[in-house]
Parts: structure tokens; C-alpha cells; sequence
């Protein structure tokens, strides 16, 4: 594995729903180690173009690669993936989403568990022992045989995020990890994820909460209407942006 | 009642409970293909499946029976009585089970599947041990629903000549000209049968309930 | 199965045709019958609990957990035991309506219990006597609430009127039957009353949407 090259790859991406283009050929690299902030306005694009990286929406245009390794189409470039391919580049790349979308039927630690064992093929000890350590990191080892519906949401959230980092990625991606929670909650969970920053994975994180962003990231995307307008370190960006759009967001948003 | 007439009244009762067994056995597995196979949207099927379904949940059951049984001559093969009679039931309430399974799969939240997808599942995988599990309990109200529903249309297969519960009662009148207390006999067994199967049904729906959080 | 076969058919239609109008005039009368008796049934449980009204509750229940064929054995056979004759059609009318009613009683039973408690005190304040408020107020919501579900049981009493061909009412069902014994052409006979069937159903299907329009335009529908 070449470890210079960058863990995501996005080139030229496209993507349109029902005739409106979203995304308007974006370019963009997530390096090792690299925790990158998404922020736009709402229908910018920046969820969709999370979305796309694990083709869990498939772009219109453009490729993505994970170290390399191109995602959703084969080398030619055009013809999809088979699904078996597809699953081994996913489970490579972790998400947590918005609504958390823990599995109900399984209590916290088999909602750790499973992907691990079923996914990766990890032995049922191996990979309990490994949920256990992710879930104390998260702070809910005491509840690993609770079940979802019994969780706050901040709580169902740290139990999605040790779900993502059990399956050992080489990226996190967050889709808006913060939005659905109720004010008090929000803070445990970008707890947990800046020290997960801390602890040098590679992420990028889809957000409208600015100081978080600027907090922990070392790199931050701007993206307004399906472009990325700005990029770079969170220092520069929110004190000196350099685009009008950027500054006019910056102030709707501080 | 004399004993040998109970005695033919739980006859009565197992062929009725034997056939039904067979039938909910085989439509529920049944139904469930034709719930995924009309998910995956291919062409010509869908539209034969859906007009099977369609037409079948509108035929009654006495009809049915009546329908395969005088068609059965047709083909090549002699066909005893009791496969008409498992067949027709079977055909029936797979359509009712195609359906409650094809709203289960419409309704299952797209976010697990999303989940799933993003942990590096395969559709197999998926369906196996995120989405089966779950629509099994939200769907078992239905399901168990049904199942009282075909009990209550089993009758029917009396037309191939099978002795189900409500026929042996007019066999034991024909002997003791006493027409009601076989009747209120078989009665009491459905009420008995159906009344488990209601109660199954009361305790699935709040073990589903539980699960839509 | 060939073409002389359905010209059979076609030269006895008015046999098919006699028996779906027995068919739909059963279906009708039951439908309506079971559903205006279903909901007084409903009235009567209505207010405090008394044993009158448990007594009709666990009657409706036991109804339930009966085949429709049983019921009507029990009219026509059982019941002239006891001395009361009755014809095949009255036998038939009485099952069938006397059946439907128990699930169109327990089905509005359940929509019952969704409407708001505001519905009645509103009703009340405004000086309806309990009968005019249950069937002007309560019983429309609780009607346009049910929808699909009355739907299906419009259809399941369809399918029973079949079951009167056991105690010789010439209906579809036995008509289709006849024609195929006394002219040998067992599949024609039975295809076109199937699609009979279906076509009713068709219809009722539509009927049911339309309903679900109104209902929706109220801001009442059952989604």
C-alpha cells in the first residue's frame, strides 16, 4: 500500500437528482491522517458528496478512489462494480450517519459486533474483544447489553461510532453526526469525536456546527451550490476567507 | 354427543389442522419469494405476479377448490384428492402472504439498509440478519392473522371429499338425526383453535410494537 | 380446453349471469345489513362497562373466532332442531349479515378508540343528544378512519356468498359448477366466474379510493 497516496480520491464528480445538478464537478483529496470539515449551506452538496464516496449515492460523473483503489465501477471506468466487490471497498470506509440508524433487533454490543464477524470475518471472541475496547473509548461500555430503543440520542450516537471504528477503516466518514440531537447532547458526542482527532484518524466530517469544525479539523472545505469554493486550513479559512460566498456564510453562521 | 362422535369431530379437526398446517407452511415461504421477486422489478413477471395475487385474493376459496379439482382430470398424472385441496389453499394464502410481506419490505427503514450497505454488507447478508429478522416480528400480527383467516375459509375442502371439521358434522347427523350438537361441537373446537391463534397473534403485536421504537 | 368450450359458455351465459345476480344481491344486502348492524352494535358498547355490554362484546368475539360456513350450519341445520325452520335464503341473509356484522362491529371498534376525547365533549357542549352525536359526529370519522379495512371485509363477505352453493342457493359459484358438469367444460365455466369475482372486487377497490379522496380532502384519512 503506497502510503503517499491519499486515503480518498475524488475527481471530477457529478451528480444530479430529478434534473438538478448537486454536484458540479468536484475535486477532492483526503490525506492520511487528515480530518476535513464539510461545511456549506443546506443543498450545497455536501452531503451528497459524502454520500457518493461510499457509493452510497452513485455520482453521474467523476471516479473516486480509496488509497487508490477505484469505488462503485470497474477499471474501465464505466461498468458498475459487482455488488461482492462493492462491499469489500465499503467495509474499508466507515459512516456514521445523521439518524445514528442503529440495527434495533440487536443489542448494543452485537450492533458493534456483527459487521466484524460477518463483514470481515473476524472470530466472535476476536471481535467482541474489540467492540468492548471501542466501547469503553466511547463511554458505553455499561450499556453493551442494552437495547437501542432504550438509548438517549447522544448515546445511540457514540454506540454508532464505535460501530464504525470495529471495522478498523481507513476512513470515517460523518454525515451531519451532530444535527439530530437534541442541544444538551451534542456535546458528548463531539467529545468523543475530537478525541477520536486526537488519536490520528483519518476523517471527514459533514457539519453546520462552526466552531466544532474549526476546533478540530486541520483541513475545512467550503461548498456552495455543488463546488468547492474554498479549502484549507481552519485558521486561515474562517479568519481570512477568501471568497465573498465564504465570508457572507461566515456570517450568517458565527 | 356419544364419544365416538367426539371422536369423529377431532377427526374432523385434524385433517382440517393438517391440511391447514401444510398450506400455511408452504404460502408463507411462498409469498415471501414472491415479495422479493416483485422488489426486484423485473419486467414480465411483476406484471404476472401482481395479477396473480390481485386475482386470487378476490376468489373465494369454495371456488378455487372447485376451480383445480374439475381441472385436475387435464393432467397427465392422477391427482389425489387431498393435493387439490393443499394446493388451493396453498395458492390462496400465499397471495395474502406476498402481500404482507411486499408492505414489510416496502416499509422497512431505508436507514438500516443504509447502515448495512456502509459496513460492507452484501444484499444477502443484509436481508439475512437485518432485515428477515425484523420483518418477521413486525410482520407476525399479519401473518398470524391470516392464518385464522385461511382456518376460517378451510371448509372448502370438503368439495374434494376430504372430511374436515365442518363436513363430519353432517356425517354424524346422517347417524343421529341430531343436527346441532355435532355443529355446537365443531364449534367449540374452532372457537378453541382460533382462540390460540388470536392470542398468539395479541402477544406478536406487542413484541412488534416493541421493535418500532 | 377449446373454442367449442367457451361457446358453451357464451350460448348459457344467462346461467353465469342468474347467479352473479344472486351473488351481488346477497353481497349487498349482507354488506349493508352487516355494516348498519355493526354499527349499532358498536352504540350499544358504547359508555360505561356493564355486563349487557361485555356479554355482546365476548358474543362478537366468539363470532369471530368462527368459520362462516359453521355459522350458517348452525342457521340452517342447527337451529331446526330447535324448532325454527327457516329457507335456504333467509338462512343465507341471516348468516351472512349476522357474520359480517361482528367484524364491522370490531372494526370500528378499534377506530373508536383513535378519535380524539375532544370529539365527544365537543359534540356534547354543543347539546347533541348521545344517539345524534354518535351518528353524526363520531360514526362518519370513524367510517373514513377504516377504510382499507372495511374494504377487506367487503371483499371477505364477496368470497362468503360462495359458501351458500353448500346449502343449494344458485348462486356464482354453483353456477359455474353446474355448467360444468352438465356440459363438460370444466375450466371455461369456472375462468369466467373468477374473473366475475375479480371484477367486483375491481370495483369495490375503486369505489375504496374514492372514498380515501374524501377522506383525505378532510384531513381524515387513515395514513
Amino acid at each position: 500500500m503506497n502510503k503517499d497516496l491519499p486515503v480518498i480520491d475524488v475527481r471530477g464528480l457529478h451528480k444530479s437528482f430529478d434534473g438538478t445538478e448537486v454536484l458540479k464537478g468536484v475535486d477532492f483529496t483526503i490525506q492520511r491522517g487528515e480530518i476535513i470539515s464539510i461545511i456549506g449551506s443546506s443543498g450545497s452538496g455536501k452531503s451528497t458528496l459524502l454520500r457518493c464516496m461510499n457509493w452510497l449515492e452513485v455520482p453521474d460523473g467523476g471516479t473516486i478512489r480509496i488509497v487508490g483503489d477505484l469505488v462503485g465501477v470497474r477499471a474501465d471506468g464505466k461498468t458498475p462494480m459487482p455488488e461482492r466487490d462493492l462491499a469489500r471497498m465499503r467495509a474499508r470506509m466507515a459512516m456514521v450517519f445523521q439518524s445514528f440508524n442503529l440495527w434495533p433487533h440487536f443489542n448494543v454490543l452485537r450492533n458493534v459486533t456483527e459487521a466484524p464477524v460477518h463483514v470481515k470475518g473476524l472470530g466472535k471472541a476476536e471481535a467482541r474483544e474489540r467492540a468492548e475496547h471501542w466501547l469503553e473509548r466511547v463511554g458505553m461500555i455499561h450499556k453493551k447489553d442494552a437495547y437501542p430503543f432504550t438509548l438517549s440520542g447522544g448515546q445511540k450516537q457514540r454506540v454508532a461510532i464505535a460501530r464504525a471504528l470495529a471495522m478498523d477503516p481507513e476512513v470515517i466518514l460523518f454525515d451531519e453526526p451532530t444535527s439530530a440531537l437534541d442541544p444538551e447532547l451534542v456535546g458528548e458526542v463531539q467529545e468523543v469525536i475530537g478525541e477520536l482527532a486526537s488519536d490520528g484518524f483519518t476523517m471527514a466530517i459533514v457539519t453546520h456546527e462552526m466552531a466544532f469544525a474549526r476546533s478540530i479539523s486541520n483541513e475545512v472545505a467550503f461548498i456552495e451550490k455543488g463546488v468547492i469554493v474554498e479549502k484549507g486550513p481552519p485558521g486561515t479559512l474562517f479568519t481570512n476567507p477568501e471568497s465573498d460566498r465564504l465570508r457572507q456564510f461566515i456570517r450568517r453562521h458565527i | 354427543m356419544t364419544q365416538s362422535a367426539w371422536i369423529s369431530l377431532l377427526q374432523g379437526a385434524w385433517t382440517t389442522i393438517w391440511v391447514s398446517a401444510a398450506a400455511i407452511a408452504l404460502g408463507v415461504a411462498i409469498g415471501f419469494l414472491i415479495a422479493i421477486l416483485r422488489n426486484a422489478r423485473i419486467p414480465v413477471l411483476d406484471r404476472l405476479l401482481t395479477f396473480y395475487v390481485s386475482i386470487v385474493r378476490a376468489t373465494p376459496m369454495i371456488t378455487l377448490v372447485l376451480f383445480l379439482f374439475v381441472s385436475a382430470p387435464m393432467l397427465p398424472f392422477d391427482v389425489a384428492p387431498w393435493v387439490v385441496a393443499v394446493a388451493a389453499m396453498t395458492i390462496n394464502t400465499a397471495a395474502f402472504n406476498a402481500e404482507i410481506w411486499r408492505t414489510a419490505l416496502v416499509t422497512f427503514p431505508r436507514e438500516q439498509i443504509e447502515a448495512a450497505k456502509a459496513c460492507g454488507m452484501t444484499e444477502h447478508g443484509m436481508m439475512r440478519r437485518i432485515m428477515l429478522p425484523q420483518m418477521v416480528i413486525t410482520s407476525m400480527p399479519a401473518l398470524v392473522n391470516e392464518m385464522s383467516l385461511l382456518i376460517k375459509s378451510s371448509p372448502a375442502i370438503a368439495m374434494v371429499g376430504l372430511v374436515d371439521l365442518t363436513r363430519v358434522t353432517n356425517r354424524i347427523t346422517a347417524v343421529t338425526y341430531e343436527p346441532l350438537p355435532p355443529i355446537l361441537g365443531a364449534a367449540l373446537i374452532y372457537f378453541l383453535m382460533i382462540g390460540a391463534l388470536v392470542r398468539l397473534q395479541r402477544f406478536a403485536d406487542k413484541y412488534a410494537r416493541r421493535l418500532a421504537m | 380446453m377449446n373454442l367449442q368450450d367457451w361457446l358453451t359458455v357464451w350460448t348459457h351465459f344467462d346461467e353465469v349471469v342468474k347467479g352473479f345476480g344472486v351473488t351481488v344481491l346477497f353481497f349487498v344486502v349482507a354488506s349493508v345489513g352487516g355494516f348498519a348492524l355493526g354499527c349499532v352494535c358498536v352504540y350499544a358498547m358504547e359508555g360505561r362497562a356493564s355486563v349487557a355490554k361485555r356479554l355482546l362484546r365476548a358474543a362478537l368475539d366468539v363470532m369471530r373466532t368462527l368459520p362462516f360456513l359453521i355459522v350458517l350450519y348452525l342457521l340452517y341445520y342447527g337451529l331446526p332442531q330447535l324448532g325454527i325452520r327457516m329457507g335456504a335464503w333467509t338462512a343465507g341473509v341471516l348468516a351472512l349479515t349476522t357474520y359480517h356484522a361482528a367484524y364491522y362491529a370490531e372494526i370500528l371498534r378499534g377506530a373508536r378508540a383513535t378519535l380524539p376525547v375532544g370529539q365527544v365533549e365537543a359534540a356534547r357542549s354543543h347539546g347533541f343528544s348521545p344517539f345524534t352525536a354518535y351518528f353524526r359526529i363520531l360514526l362518519p370519522q370513524m367510517v373514513l378512519r377504516s377504510g382499507p379495512l372495511i374494504g377487506n371485509q367487503l371483499v371477505g363477505c364477496l368470497k362468503d356468498t360462495a359458501f351458500l352453493s353448500i346449502i343449494t342457493i344458485y348462486e356464482m359459484t354453483a353456477a359455474a359448477n353446474a355448467l360444468q358438469a352438465i356440459y363438460f367444460i370444466p375450466m371455461p365455466a369456472f375462468i369466467v366466474v373468477i374473473l366475475a369475482y375479480w371484477l367486483i372486487s375491481l370495483i369495490l377497490e375503486r369505489l375504496l379510493r374514492r372514498m380515501g379522496r374524501y377522506a383525505k380532502l378532510r384531513g381524515l384519512s387513515y395514513e
